[in-house]
């Protein structure tokens, strides 16, 4: 749950980018961190190996302004996407309150979409979580690649979506789709926090 | 003594905790990298970088203990040229939460140590006596438009 300052009137959510290897999450970010003004955004850090895969996760702190007269500050996060670094999205995933996942849309990595996408599921149930209770929405990334090379919107719909969850399609290395991405997870996960059974976190969500 | 706090309850136990272990920095976030309060830095951003840091640490430090020897390292300390690092993990009643501490020559870790089995203490208090978190909606139910015309403005599109 996000955590609410009501002294401060401060909101902070968690959000993480998840998908496979070399699918655009720290392509997002850096496009995101390539847009915002200075002084609404935080240092991104990346702990990422010599070829610049990340090794741990990605972080860029935004100030999203006042909403509802609350200051509302986003933690957006990637996760390493190869499959040997399953330990270490598990521990990037702790404590989301929303999940963007990028898919690929290249037909040569639809199977690995698809694990990805079982991996984020396991994940979430591994920390106790409802997986159909997180905020998600889905990103179909390079779509801007020659057609015969991707799977159509639709097709990836047929096979990730079957949540019925917002999708975006994305060229998140130019920046389309990026900007409608990064609002619909933020909608879903603010819309939350306007829900009549809200309830305010604090440290109270810490060991999730 | 400066502290900055998310949540009342932990600002005087964390207050107590730099005035006696005199550490230059201190954070108290939660295992997720939120922070909860904050003593010794500049800017919030700054804050949040080193949550996130910390956090991960705290995490990666705690499977690696799992995989190990069956169970997380509860403390971890690494000893700089002229500052050292002091992070550990306390339970509370209201969660889990990680407490990192940046100090100098001017303390030492045995002091470090000493005080922060105060500070579980002091916490673990607190969090009994604290008021429940409060219930009901934070935001107003029409937030969309504030929402889409502040990040509008954030990308240049406003």
């Amino acid at each position: 749950m996000s955590l609410v300052n009501y002294a401060t009137r401060e909101i902070t959510c968690k959000i993480v980018y998840y998908g496979p290897g070399r699918s655009g999450k720290t392509t997002n970010l850096h496009y995101i961190y390539g847009q915002v003004p200075q002084e609404r955004k935080g240092k991104m850090v990346s702990l990422a190996t010599q070829t610049d895969r990340t090794l741990f996760f990605d972080f860029l702190p935004l100030d999203l302004g006042t909403i509802s007269g609350f200051t509302t500050k986003f933690q957006l996060y990637t996760v390493p996407g190869q499959v040997y670094y399953q330990t270490t999205r598990k521990l990037v995933l702790q404590g989301a309150d929303g999940v963007v996942f990028v898919a690929d849309s290249q037909r040569r990595q639809l199977e690995e979409n698809v694990e990805s996408f079982q991996d984020l599921h396991a994940n979430l149930a591994e920390h106790g979580v409802d997986a159909r209770a997180v905020p998600l929405v889905l990103q179909y990334n390079k779509q801007d690649l020659p057609r015969d090379l991707i799977v159509g919107a639709d097709e990836l719909e047929d096979t990730l979506n079957f949540r019925g969850v917002p999708h975006f399609a994305a060229d998140a290395l130019h920046g389309p789709g990026v900007f409608e991405t990064l609002r619909g997870i933020s909608e879903l996960v603010l819309k939350r926090l306007s829900a009549p059974s809200t309830a305010a976190a604090g440290a109270g969500a810490g060991g999730r | 003594m400066s502290v900055a706090v998310v949540e009342g309850w932990v600002e005087e136990p964390l207050r107590q905790f730099v005035e006696d272990a005199r550490v230059l920095l201190a954070l108290l976030l939660q295992p997720s990298g939120q922070v909860l309060a904050q003593h010794g830095f500049s800017r919030s951003v700054d804050v949040m970088s080193a949550c996130a840091l910390a956090a991960a640490i705290h995490a990666s430090s705690a499977e690696l203990g799992r995989q190990l020897d069956g169970r997380p390292f509860a403390v971890l300390h690494h000893a700089g040229r002229s500052r050292q690092i002091f992070l550990a993990p306390v339970q509370t009643t209201r969660g889990a939460l990680v407490c990192l501490a940046v100090f100098d020559a001017v303390t030492s870790l045995g002091l470090v140590q000493l005080y922060f089995a105060e500070l579980q203490a002091r916490l673990a208090k607190a969090a009994a006596a604290a008021a429940p978190d409060a219930k009901g909606p934070v935001l107003a139910g029409n937030f969309e438009f504030e929402l889409n015309r502040n990040l509008a403005v954030l990308f240049g599109r406003g």
